[in-house]
């Protein structure tokens, strides 16, 4: 899976829990998850366990802890899945 | 029992982070704050007491009872408690106080009076509503916090709990706009705690105002309150944040089966009782 997969396939894992649907017309690798679109930080914890179950890896606490832009849990994944 | 003296064996207390980060001057603050609330209470107190009992008339179902039960838990529990109501007014954590204990067993022993972790934006705009929070146990939090300001806030629970103190936080994260407890859009603030201090009881606490009930900023003066308090140790065999999620759901899944069994009755005794 290359890295342009891996994005899709997150933006597609966070978009059921963004209450704000009109930042995915303008989403990028950039776009703060808790800020830009305004995912609550519960609902971000979902998404994590949602990444993990779909790529089949485990994210450890800390590794959660740094995700806070579509990038960071890209780069995330793409280290568990090499 | 004084703040800062562990009332119970450390090994009991088993965080994550073994060490408290919170610099000299945050921990004096929190101690000279105990001491604060504390001495304030004498003023404080009555008002409240007053202001809820008699101003505005409010009363308690079987508030001997749920006192009674509180003060049994408070002896025989073993490990930190984190008192876990159901969130519908604005005031739930005053009415929650002074159902919990009467004004003098709240004094004598201090501890009984939790503290709260209120909505930063919420209370802290005006200079009165912050010198009340101060006063009343409150450690201000931020929602969506960054991991600094999150992570000093949860450092502050810690050290709190370890002293012995008691901490409610509302394991929804917000009052439910249904009126009823929100088992779907819940936080997790509860499951991160409970993680770090696998030891602790979890004080489930179903409070509902019968006459009006539901979502709303203040009770209705006169209004009469449904209580009925549950102590849990919530245990999950996950890990990460699986097991964060798990142990959340199991606070939330047990406050939905108090309401659950709350509307199941119907009727409720006819008599209330106040101050």
């Amino acid at each position: 899976m290359n890295e342009q997969q891996v994005y899709e396939k997150v933006v597609t894992l966070i978009k059921p829990y963004a209450k704000n649907q009109e930042a995915f017309s303008t989403v990028s690798k950039d776009s703060k998850i808790l800020e830009d679109l305004q995912v609550n930080s519960a609902r971000l914890v979902d998404i994590i366990l949602a990444m993990e179950d779909e790529f089949n890896i485990e994210v450890k606490d800390e590794e959660a802890d740094g995700i806070w832009t579509i990038n960071d849990a890209v780069n995330v994944i793409k280290t568990k899945i090499q | 029992m004084e703040f800062g003296q562990s009332m119970m064996p450390s090994m009991l207390l088993k965080p994550k982070s073994n060490k408290i980060v919170l610099s000299f001057f945050e921990l004096i603050s929190l101690k000279i704050q105990r001491i604060n609330s504390r001495l304030a209470f004498v003023v404080i107190g009555p008002l409240v007491h007053y202001l809820v009992f008699k101003r505005f008339r409010i009363t308690i179902e079987n508030l001997m009872a749920i006192r009674r039960q509180y003060k049994a838990i408070l002896k025989e529990a073993t490990g930190p408690i984190l008192v876990c109501p159901n969130h519908l007014t604005l005031v739930d954590s005053i009415i929650q106080a002074v159902a919990l204990n009467s004004l003098a067993g709240h004094f004598f022993h201090f501890r009984s009076l939790p503290w709260n972790l209120p909505e930063k934006k919420n209370f802290y705009h005006k200079i009165l509503w912050r010198l009340l929070c101060y006063l009343g146990k409150s450690i201000p939090v931020v929602r969506g916090a960054s991991p600094v300001e999150g992570k000093k806030s949860v450092e502050k629970m810690h050290y709190l709990l370890k002293c012995g103190e008691i901490i409610s936080i509302f394991p929804e994260g917000k009052r439910s706009r249904s009126g009823f407890v929100d088992d779907v859009d819940y936080s997790y603030a509860v499951g991160h705690l409970l993680k770090e201090f696998p030891e602790t009881n979890v004080l489930c606490l179903y409070m509902r105002g019968i006459k009006s009930g539901g979502f709303s900023n203040f009770p209705m003066e006169g209004e009469n309150f449904y209580f009925e308090l549950k102590l849990i140790k919530p245990e999950s065999k996950e890990n990460g944040l699986k097991k964060v999620r798990d142990l959340s759901k199991q606070v939330i899944t047990e406050l939905k089966a108090m309401e659950n069994n709350y509307l199941l009755k119907g009727s409720h005794a006819n008599e209330a009782v106040g101050w």
